[in-house]
C-alpha cells in the first residue's frame, strides 16, 4: 500500500516538475523570438546537468580539491570537444561539509530542486551510504570515486545498489594482490590500525580473510575515534604485539597525528607499515621525514609512468597550476566524467535507464591509469593495483613514490549482493 | 607486566601535560575574568599555522614558536580592545563573540594558508630510551615545559604583587577598582595572556599533529571539559586533574578496551564527575 501511494506521490511530482520546465522552457522560447537566428539556435539545446558532491568543507576539505577538480577538468574537456549530444555539461555544485546529513540534504536539493541529470561524487562510505537512499528512490544514477571497502549486501543501498557506479578500487584490487609479496618480505604478523567507521573495518574483515589464506595472522586490531590527537595507548599496544606489518587504514588527520607519533617514537624503523589511504595530498601533509620508507596501494599515482597520465598531468597543471595535487580520488571522478558521457553518447539517452545500460561494461583507454573497464555484472571498475615505497628525503609528487611492483589490469572479486548482475 | 605499568604512568603523564598545556589558556580567560573563549581552538590554529609559516620561512623553531605566541597575544589585544572589554558583564554575549571570532579566524586562515594538510618539522626526532620505557623526545620536552609553565603561573598568581591583584578581581571586582586597582587594565592582561598561552600551546603541538584549519578544534572541547571537571576558577590545580581525567586516564582505559570504549569511557566519566561535582573536581560545596 505504503510503495503504490509513493510511487503515485513521485509520479505526481515529476509532472509537475515537467509542467514547470514546460513552462521555462516556454519563456526560454519566447525571450529568443525576439533575438537573431544563430542565438536562438545555440540556446536550444539545454545543458546536461550533474550534481557535483565533494567535501569542500569540514574535515575531509583537503580531499575535497583534487575530488572536484578531476571531474571539473573531464567536463571542461568534454564541452571543449562539443558536448554530449550537442548539449553542453553544466555542473552544480554541492558542498557536503563531510558530513553524511548534509550528503542527503544536498542530494535531494540536487535532484529535486536543480533537476539534476545524475550525480557525482560524496567521499567516504559513511557519505556514500548517506546518499544511496535518496539515488534509490529518486532512481538517479551516482557515480562513487573513492576506493572503498567492496560490496556487500548489509550496506544496500549504499552499495549493491543498480544506480551506484564505482570508479575506485576495493580491498580485493587494492590490498589482495600486494599481500603474497608483502608477507614474504616481511613476515606473516599483522597488526591493523584504523579509524573507526565502516571502510576501515570492512577493508580488515577482508585483508584477514586474504592473510588467512597466507597461513599469516592478525596480532593487534585498533580502531581510532576521529579527530583523536594523541597516540600513546596504540603506538604501546603494536610496540607489544610485536608485529611484521602494521595494516594502516587511518583516514585524513588522523592519519597524520598517529604518523608523526609513530616516527617521533622511533618505530618507524622497526615496523613495516603498509597504508592504504595516504595518497599524494596526505604523503604531502607528512612531509617527507615522516612519511619515508612507508608503502602504499592504489589504483594510481601522479608519478605512473605513462603516456596517458604524462597528458592528463599537462592538461591538469595548465588549468589548476603547477603545484596542485591529483590522486586516486580526483582521477576516479576525472574517469566517472568521461565514462558517463561515453555512456549517453553510446545509448544516445541523457535517462537513468539509458546512463546505466552506457556505463555497463564500458571501457575507456584514456585513463590516466591506464586502460579500465566498467564491469557490468557490480558496477565495479577493472583498474590497474600499484604497490609503492615513499622514497627518503623526497622533494614533491613528482619523486614521492617509487614503484614496488604493479599489476595492469586486476579484476575485483565478486560483489557479495544478494542478486547479481545489479 | 612492570614496564607496561611504567610506560603507562609515563604515556599518562605525558598526555596530561600536553592536555594540560593546551587548555591552560582557556582556564586563565575562563576562571579569572569569566570570558567563555570560544575563540580558544582558533587561537590554537593560529599559533599552529604562524609556526609553520615561520618554520618554513626558514625561521628556527624556538624563535618561530615565541614569534607565534606573540602574534596570537597581539591578535588578542586586539580582539579585546574592540570587543570583549565592551561585554565582560554580559558572559552569553562574550561567548557569541568570541564563537563569531573562532569561524571568522578558520575561514580566513583557509583563504591565506588554504586548506592542505602542512607540516611541521619535529625540530627534536627520536625518543629516550630509558631502557624500561621509551618516550618520545619532543613530546616529553613539550610535557616539561607545559609544567614549566603552570609552575610560573603559580608564581605569579600566589607571590607577585600582580597575583594578588589579580586575585582580588576574581573575589570582588567592585571592591577591588575601589581601592584603586585598574579593573580594565586587569582584564586585558588577563585577556592577552590566555591568548598568548593558546598560541603558544598551539606552535609547541604543531610538530605533533597535521596542521591543518581545524587542528585547534581537537582540542577545544576537550579542554572545555578540562575546565570544567577540573573545576572553573582553579586555574592550576584545576587544569592538572582535569588534563589526568580527560587525557590522562585514558590511557588505563585503552589497557582493556578499546580506544573507542576508552574514549566513551572518560567522557562518561567527566559527565557522571560534573553530576556529583557539578563545580569541578577540586572547588569545595
Amino acid at each position: 500500500m505504503n510503495n503504490v501511494k509513493m510511487s503515485y506521490h513521485q509520479h505526481s511530482m515529476n509532472r509537475r516538475s515537467a509542467l514547470r520546465t514546460m513552462a521555462i522552457g516556454a519563456g526560454v522560447a519566447g525571450a529568443s523570438l525576439s533575438m537573431p537566428g544563430v542565438l536562438r539556435f545555440a540556446g536550444a539545446e539545454a545543458p546536461i546537468k550533474v550534481g557535483l558532491i565533494s567535501p569542500l568543507t569540514g574535515a575531509w576539505t583537503v580531499y575535497g580539491k583534487a575530488h572536484s577538480a578531476g571531474f571539473e577538468l573531464a567536463v571542461d574537456e568534454i564541452n571543449a570537444a562539443g558536448g554530449v549530444l550537442g548539449r553542453k555539461i553544466e555542473i552544480i555544485v554541492g558542498d557536503s561539509k563531510t558530513e553524511p546529513r548534509i550528503v542527503v540534504e544536498q542530494a535531494n536539493r540536487l535532484i529535486r530542486q536543480e533537476g539534476v541529470d545524475f550525480l557525482a561524487g560524496t567521499f567516504s562510505s559513511a557519505e556514500r551510504n548517506a546518499a544511496g537512499p535518496v539515488v534509490a528512490s529518486a532512481n538517479k544514477v551516482l557515480l562513487y570515486p573513492t576506493f572503498y571497502e567492496g560490496q556487500e549486501q548489509k550496506y544496500y543501498p549504499g552499495v549493491c545498489n543498480k544506480n551506484i557506479f564505482m570508479f575506485g578500487p576495493e580491498p580485493t584490487q587494492q590490498v589482495w594482490p600486494h599481500m603474497e609479496y608483502m608477507t614474504k618480505q616481511f613476515g606473516k604478523k599483522f597488526f591493523m590500525i584504523g579509524s573507526d567507521y565502516v571502510w576501515p573495518r570492512v577493508t580488515n574483515e577482508f585483508t584477514k580473510e586474504k592473510l588467512k589464506e597466507l597461513g599469516g595472522e592478525v596480532v593487534g586490531e585498533v580502531y581510532i575515534p576521529f579527530n583523536t590527537p594523541q597516540y600513546e595507548s596504540a603506538l604501546r599496544q603494536i610496540r607489544d604485539a610485536k608485529p611484521n606489518i602494521i595494516f594502516h587504514t587511518l583516514t585524513g588527520s588522523d592519519t597524520v597525528n598517529f604518523r608523526k607519533q609513530f616516527v617521533a617514537a622511533g618505530m618507524n624503523k622497526e615496523f613495516a607499515l603498509w597504508t592504504v589511504d595516504d595518497e599524494e595530498v596526505v604523503t604531502t601533509g607528512l612531509g617527507p621525514d615522516v612519511s619515508a620508507g612507508a608503502f602504499v596501494s592504489f589504483d594510481y599515482f601522479m608519478s605512473i609512468k605513462n603516456p596517458n597520465n604524462e597528458a592528463f598531468l599537462n592538461r591538469f597543471r595548465a588549468k589548476f597550476g603547477k603545484n596542485a595535487l591529483m590522486n586516486t580520488v580526483g582521477v576516479a571522478m576525472y574517469n566517472a566524467a568521461h565514462m558517463a558521457a561515453l555512456a549517453i553518447t553510446k545509448t544516445g539517452k541523457v535517462t537513468t535507464e539509458g546512463l546505466r545500460d552506457g556505463l555497463k561494461d564500458l571501457e575507456y583507454d584514456k585513463a590516466p591509469q591506464g586502460e579500465v573497464k566498467m564491469r557490468g555484472l557490480d558496477n565495479q571498475m577493472v583498474l590497474p593495483s600499484y604497490l609503492m615505497k615513499v622514497r627518503q628525503g623526497w622533494t614533491g609528487v613528482g619523486d614521492m613514490f617509487e614503484e614496488v611492483r604493479h599489476l595492469d589490469s586486476v579484476t575485483p572479486a565478486d560483489a557479495r549482493c544478494k542478486s547479481l548482475p545489479l | 607486566m612492570m614496564s607496561t605499568t611504567l610506560s603507562v604512568l609515563a604515556d599518562s603523564t605525558l598526555i596530561t601535560f600536553v592536555f594540560a598545556l593546551a587548555a591552560i589558556g582557556l582556564a586563565v580567560v575562563f576562571g579569572l575574568v569569566g570570558v567563555i573563549n570560544m575563540g580558544h581552538g582558533a587561537m590554537l590554529t593560529l599559533g599552529a599555522y604562524f609556526t609553520w609559516y615561520a618554520t618554513t620561512s626558514g625561521v628556527p623553531f624556538v624563535p618561530a614558536v615565541l614569534a607565534s605566541a606573540t602574534s596570537v597575544a597581539v591578535v588578542g589585544l586586539v580582539l579585546e580592545h574592540f570587543l570583549i572589554r565592551h561585554f565582560y558583564d554580559r558572559p552569553f554575549e562574550t561567548l557569541l563573540l568570541t564563537w563569531g571570532f573562532f569561524l571568522i579566524t578558520t575561514e580566513l586562515i583557509k583563504i591565506v594558508f588554504g586548506t592542505d594538510l602542512r607540516t611541521v618539522t619535529n625540530p627534536l626526532p627520536g625518543a629516550f630510551d630509558l631502557s624500561v620505557v621509551t618516550l618520545p623526545a619532543y613530546e616529553t620536552i613539550v610535557a616539561a615545559i607545559s609544567l614549566g609553565i603552570l609552575l610560573v603561573l603559580a608564581l605569579v598568581l600566589f607571590k607577585t604583587s600582580t597575583g594578588i591583584k589579580i586575585r582580588a578581581l576574581v573575589q570582588n571586582p567592585e571592591v577591588a577598582s575601589l581601592l584603586g586597582l585598574n579593573v580594565g587594565l586587569a582584564y586585558k592582561n588577563v585577556f592577552v595572556l590566555g591568548s598568548f598561552l593558546a598560541g603558544l600551546a598551539g606552535a609547541l603541538i604543531s610538530p605533533m599533529l597535521s596542521v591543518d584549519p581545524y587542528i585547534g578544534n581537537i582540542y577545544l572541547v576537550r579542554s572545555f571539559f578540562v575546565v570544567i571537571v577540573g573545576g572553573i576558577g582553579q586555574v592550576l590545580g584545576g587544569t592538572l586533574v582535569g588534563s589526568f581525567i580527560i587525557g590522562g586516564s585514558e590511557t588505563f582505559f585503552a589497557l582493556f578496551a578499546g580506544q573507542v570504549l576508552a574514549q566513551t569511557i572518560v567522557f562518561v566519566l567527566a559527565i557522571v564527575v560534573l553530576r556529583f561535582r557539578p563545580s569541578g573536581v577540586l572547588r569545595p560545596r
